[in-house]
């Protein structure tokens, strides 16, 4: 029965020309309601917790209340590692699919992708460089001369010589007759280290 | 056999994990997530971020709260370095179980500050926060061992008391599941699971590249089995990620969810190049070890 009041709430709460608390928060928080309250009928669960001593009681109670807090702030680099898990949530449909990197010529000739990410083994994920909120053109360029000399400390003998910044893409629906490729790479700027870094 | 005894059947027992858990397990939790941490860190050449352009680096969490001045002074290589060593000689004290909650509780302090410290220069993004927030559990409820013990006056804490932290930290590897289905199902709704939105973030993580680095994923629009894979298989493993609770009370539940899952962060890999590492060994404590072992048992009382 609650649950059916607390439903009628979230859409009079989200749903109502006021649009106090937007959907994609209130709805959330039915689902997670939904999976609470079953755990709160679950006997073994409640004789488990009600056996639990005061201060691991309320342990439990932090820590489960502060991932769903941190869930619900809507605010990962503030209240890291509460974070909002968010991960493929979005609707995307475009066509063709594009990325901007990095791509080195070395002395040799050999042409090697400038990864931060496996130069930088620390970092798990950088903002993709093709989000200009994120990266200002100056930014590009100092971070193309910071890939390019890390990738000279670990290969001496075969160092960058330039690097291109590029706009890689793959159509996500290619043409019947189209044989697999590689993703189309168009160049966007040009760095020339063979003067030295 | 009619529907109910049907039904019961293959839901199977609904018994709370790791209720029977002793000290023994505790310890050897303790111990896994600590070793985890230490290798990981091991392989970390941290001081290489000094190396990157210093305008890139965004504070997150904790380190916002530091004074820029700070914040410049740690980004070097050696600060780094000094960082690294200090968080794995911790570490490697928090393996000997000695002074527990105080090593534990320097040791998540030290972990969140490293944590942060390498989201700085992106996202806030999920990889390794449960082992993170594993580790939170383990200090609060060493603490709270600790209280209960000393207002008990001297008592000696009981085995069931093991069972706390262990479930606490299953607990929240399922919380996250369910949040990130939750706020997919929620946010993207059913057009989410009908369109090509699948199929565009899997070429566009495999595009990307980070540190596996396949170079398959982005072939995928020349194989209709992977797209119709991928198409259908999302609504499958959201499916699986809101009901990912069950897995605290059902062996049955666990024994599906483990090898779907387990499979699709394996093809994460192979198709998206991305992994966690971390939730993986974690995946172990979904397996019922205390019933299994009666070593791993609390003791009646």
């Amino acid at each position: 029965m609650s649950v059916v009041i607390i439903a009628l709430i979230i859409g009079v709460t989200s749903f109502s020309p006021y649009a106090l608390v937007p959907f994609h928060v209130t709805g959330q928080a039915l689902l997670l309601y939904i999976v609470v309250r079953g755990f709160c009928y679950w006997p073994p669960m409640v004789e488990w917790i009600k056996s639990m001593p005061g201060f691991h009681r309320a342990m439990f109670a932090l820590l489960l209340g502060g991932m769903i807090v941190g869930h619900y702030t809507l605010d990962s680099r503030t209240f890291y590692p509460y974070v909002t898990w968010f991960i493929f949530p979005t609707i995307r449909d475009e066509d063709p699919v594009t990325c901007r990197e990095f791509i080195a010529t070395t002395a040799s000739g050999k042409k090697v992708r400038l990864l931060v990410e496996q130069l930088f083994p620390s970092i798990v994920q950088i903002y993709p460089l093709d989000d200009p909120k994120h990266y200002s053109d100056k930014q590009i360029d100092a971070l193309a001369q910071s890939l390019a000399t890390a990738y000279n400390q670990h290969h001496p003998g075969d160092p960058v010589r330039g690097v291109e910044f590029v706009v890689l893409a793959v159509e996500l629906h290619p043409p019947a007759s189209a044989s697999p490729t590689e993703p189309s790479c168009q160049l966007l700027k040009r760095y020339d280290f063979s003067s030295g870094l | 056999m009619p529907a109910a005894q049907t039904l019961r059947f293959l839901i199977g027992p609904l018994v709370l994990l790791h209720e029977q858990a002793g000290p023994r397990l505790l310890r050897l939790t303790r111990l896994g997530l600590f070793a985890l941490w230490f290798f990981k860190l091991c392989l970390d050449p941290l001081w290489r971020l000094a190396d990157l352009p210093r305008s890139l680096f965004q504070p997150i969490g904790i380190l916002a709260l530091l004074p820029q001045g700070a914040m410049d002074a740690l980004l070097q290589p050696g600060s780094l370095t000094i960082f690294l060593f200090a968080t794995l000689a911790v570490l490697a004290l928090g393996l000997t179980d000695r002074a527990f909650p105080v090593v534990s509780t320097l040791a998540a302090i030290l972990l969140t500050a490293y944590s942060c410290l390498i989201r700085g220069f992106g996202p806030a993004v999920h990889t390794d926060t449960v082992a993170l927030l594993a580790v939170y559990v383990l200090a609060g409820f060493a603490w709270a061992d600790y209280f209960q013990m000393k207002f008990s006056r001297g008592k000696k804490s009981p085995d069931a008391w093991s069972s706390y932290p262990l479930v606490t930290i299953v607990a929240l590897l399922c919380l996250s599941y369910a949040l990130v289905g939750y706020n997919r199902v929620v946010r993207g709704g059913l057009p989410l699971f009908m369109g090509d939105t699948m199929e565009v973030w899997a070429i566009d993580a495999s595009l990307r590249a980070y540190y596996f680095n396949t170079n398959i994923g982005w072939h995928i629009p020349d194989w209709p089995f992977v797209v119709f894979m991928l198409k259908a298989g999302l609504p499958a493993i959201t499916f699986l990620e809101m009901t990912a609770p069950l897995c605290l009370i059902s062996s049955h539940y666990r024994w599906i969810f483990m090898p779907v899952m387990l499979s699709f962060h394996f093809l994460s890999l192979v198709f998206m190049n991305i992994f966690f590492f971390d939730d993986m060994l974690i995946y172990l404590l979904l397996v019922d070890w205390s019933r299994r072992f009666p070593s791993l048992r609390r003791s009646r009382e």
